[in-house]
């Protein structure tokens, strides 16, 4: 989403790196290097668990400064009214709310452990099982934006970097930028009018043509139908952060040593750009990719509003609608799960991208 | 070391359409009340009424004038911005000046607190708080700003403890600096540049999010917000009023955003020593 954050952390990043680097050469025990290594990862594992934390306290400790006993803070006056008093006795029960805080923090981390995240009174349900039917669209929207922004990003921002200065370059750079300039949700306003009103291209809502009993092939082809829209407004949007930071980064490689090298040895030119600028230039994309994908899933909430695709971010809308505070919560707990888990994945992945880093830490 | 960095900024190409972008929202803004003859708030005619001369950009649904309500939207969408840039620098610089110069264990665990917050989605959190507090633009402008410092802060950091080891800083510190003074007249005044960088960028993100949240009606229910014109608009899409309200709306969002995404792109290249320098080749 912003070029100079991106840059500067993962300049940092390798900084640290390079220090380790130092370090861990100037230890001449085996031994040293290996503990070094242990402890890093288990560094990295506590940022996700301090994050966890905040967020989960965050939580619990909002509803709690509202005025009112928890139940209705909780749970707001509407729900109050149409719940039975059994389930309102049972959820004070559940979650001990006729405790002190501190037991009833002890009571809401043990019920997240059993995965109980309350019960939404909207739906009539507990909140997982809500949330785990329109989770599976938001992933595949999210995880294919994730996948095809980066990937036609960092090969845009190959072939423009490689060109610095030139037509080609000059106009993608002009192009994509006033791209990144729309919300993700105007853009997905634009395309709809467009594609959808204006066009009568693509369908206008849902994620699959209802009562169509479509199957196979054509079950495919309908969803891919209903995906196409709102999946390019996001990659639209998301592709100018991969895209800048490969070709900044593609920039700076193009100016190395061992370029040079290639260079002299007769080295093909595209097999120069992919080879060994592309290859190292991968490397700050990738780490690029697990910080955007929190503004990724933000993106898609607003995306999925727009086309009312099925998936958490319409369902976030009707909670906020209707009020039902617990399937809120509980919505934006499940995205800071997955968001975490897909940074915390990408920090184990990234030794076994780059090597040197394996080897420092 | 001594680069003008307002004259590469403003005599690139993009530094100039962004900054020319942000002037004229800033009027905008600014001159609001001198640009439109009706109240924001006002109904000043009849529903749904196309472009004319009276009313630039029609009337909405309950006949309140679009122009006057976009002029006054950039208010919000300023405000918002700017504010969150200035707390959320002041925090960035509090936290990375002061853990750059102690070091130690303070340094240690607030660069572990900056790397948990940093991966916690702000919209995310701002939807959750918001929805259970009464939204106001104050309260929204706290918000964003308490999930934004952290990126700043590591910057800030990472460039203090290059600063101090300069010559000046040490030469200050044998004369018997104390590390307030260093802090105020050596270090702040060289991370000028990196400072202004960085409140493009989070002004730039506040105004993104402030638009998301009340696009999805998380907003200050008084003042008149793009986001909320947007989501208002989107509901009377069968009609053709989306010409002279949805789209202007949008655009002006967009702009706005373009305007701090050029500046910023002009001035992160002046800023790296490396894409300078290539630059200046390029141009010999």
């Amino acid at each position: 989403m912003v070029f100079t954050g991106y840059l500067n952390k993962i300049h940092i990043k390798s900084g640290y790196i390079m220090q380790e680097c130092v370090q861990a050469r100037h230890v001449p025990i085996r031994n040293k290097v290996f503990k070094k290594a242990s402890v890093l990862n288990r560094a990295s594992l506590l940022n996700y668990v301090v994050a966890l934390l905040i967020i989960l306290t965050m939580n619990f400790f909002i509803p709690r400064l509202m005025p009112g006993d928890p139940l209705q803070a909780i749970y707001g006056n509407e729900a109050l009214l149409v719940m039975t008093p059994e389930l309102q006795e049972e959820l004070i029960h559940r979650f001990s709310l006729d405790r002190p805080l501190g037991e009833q923090y002890a009571s809401y981390l043990l019920s997240l452990c059993r995965g109980d995240l309350g019960h939404s009174y909207y739906y009539n349900a507990p909140v997982l099982k809500v949330i785990s039917g329109f989770l599976p669209w938001t992933l595949l929207l999210t995880g294919l934006a994730l996948v095809i922004s980066t990937l036609v990003g960092f090969l845009l921002g190959v072939e423009s970097g490689s060109r610095r200065g030139r037509p080609l370059d000059q106009f993608l750079l002009g192009g994509i930028m006033l791209f990144s300039g729309f919300p993700d949700f105007f853009m997905g306003i634009m395309l709809l009018l467009f594609f959808g009103v204006f066009l009568s291209l693509a369908p206008l809502s849902g994620a699959l043509t209802p009562y169509a009993g479509h199957s196979g092939l054509m079950l495919v082809v309908d969803l891919l139908h209903h995906l196409v829209l709102p999946l390019a407004a996001l990659v639209l949007v998301r592709l100018t952060a991969t895209y800048l930071l490969t070709r900044n980064t593609m920039i700076t490689t193009l100016g190395e040593a061992f370029i040079l090298t290639a260079k002299a040895k007769g080295c093909p030119e595209r097999v120069i750009r992919y080879r060994h600028a592309g290859r190292n230039t991968l490397l700050p994309v990738v780490t690029a990719a697990g910080l955007q994908f929190a503004h990724l899933v933000t993106g898609t909430l607003f995306v999925e509003i727009v086309f009312s695709y099925p998936g958490l971010g319409s369902l976030l809308y009707k909670s906020l609608l209707t009020r039902d505070y617990p399937l809120m919560a509980g919505i934006l707990l499940v995205l800071t799960v997955v968001v975490l888990t897909i940074n915390l994945l990408l920090d184990i992945f990234y030794p076994k991208l780059d090597p040197r880093v394996a080897k420092c830490t | 070391m001594h680069v003008n960095y307002w004259r590469e900024v403003h005599t690139s190409g993009p530094g100039r359409i962004g900054l020319g972008l942000l002037l004229l929202v800033a009027i905008a803004a600014v001159l609001a009340p001198l640009l439109t003859s009706y109240q924001p708030a006002a109904y000043t005619g009849a529903p749904f009424m196309a472009p004319s001369a009276q009313h630039w950009l029609g009337t909405n649904d309950v006949g309140q004038d679009i122009w006057t309500r976009l002029l006054y939207g950039a208010r919000t969408s300023l405000a918002v911005g700017g504010g969150v840039a200035l707390l959320s620098l002041c925090l960035s610089v509090m936290v990375g000046c002061s853990s750059a110069l102690l070091g130690g264990l303070y340094d240690r665990l607030m660069m572990r607190l900056v790397d948990a917050l940093i991966v916690i989605p702000p919209v995310i959190v701002a939807i959750l708080a918001a929805a259970y507090l009464r939204p106001n633009t104050v309260l929204l402008i706290v918000l964003l700003s308490l999930f934004l410092w952290p990126g700043g802060a590591r910057v800030v950091r990472a460039q203090t403890l290059s600063l101090k080891e300069r010559m000046p800083v040490y030469a200050a510190r044998t004369f018997g600096a104390g590390q307030l003074h260093l802090l105020f007249n050596h270090i702040i005044p060289d991370l000028g540049p990196i400072l202004i960088a960085l409140m493009i960028q989070d002004a730039r993100r506040a105004v993104f999010m402030e638009a998301g949240l009340s696009f999805l009606g998380i907003c200050d229910p008084t003042v008149v917000s793009w986001g909320k014109m947007m989501q208002h608009a989107l509901k009377f899409v069968y009609l053709d009023v989306w010409r002279w309200w949805l789209l202007p709306t949008g655009f002006a969002l967009s702009l706005t955003v373009m305007g701090f995404t050029f500046t910023g792109f002009a001035l992160e290249t002046a800023l790296n020593p490396r894409l300078r320098k290539e630059a200046g080749h390029a141009d010999n």
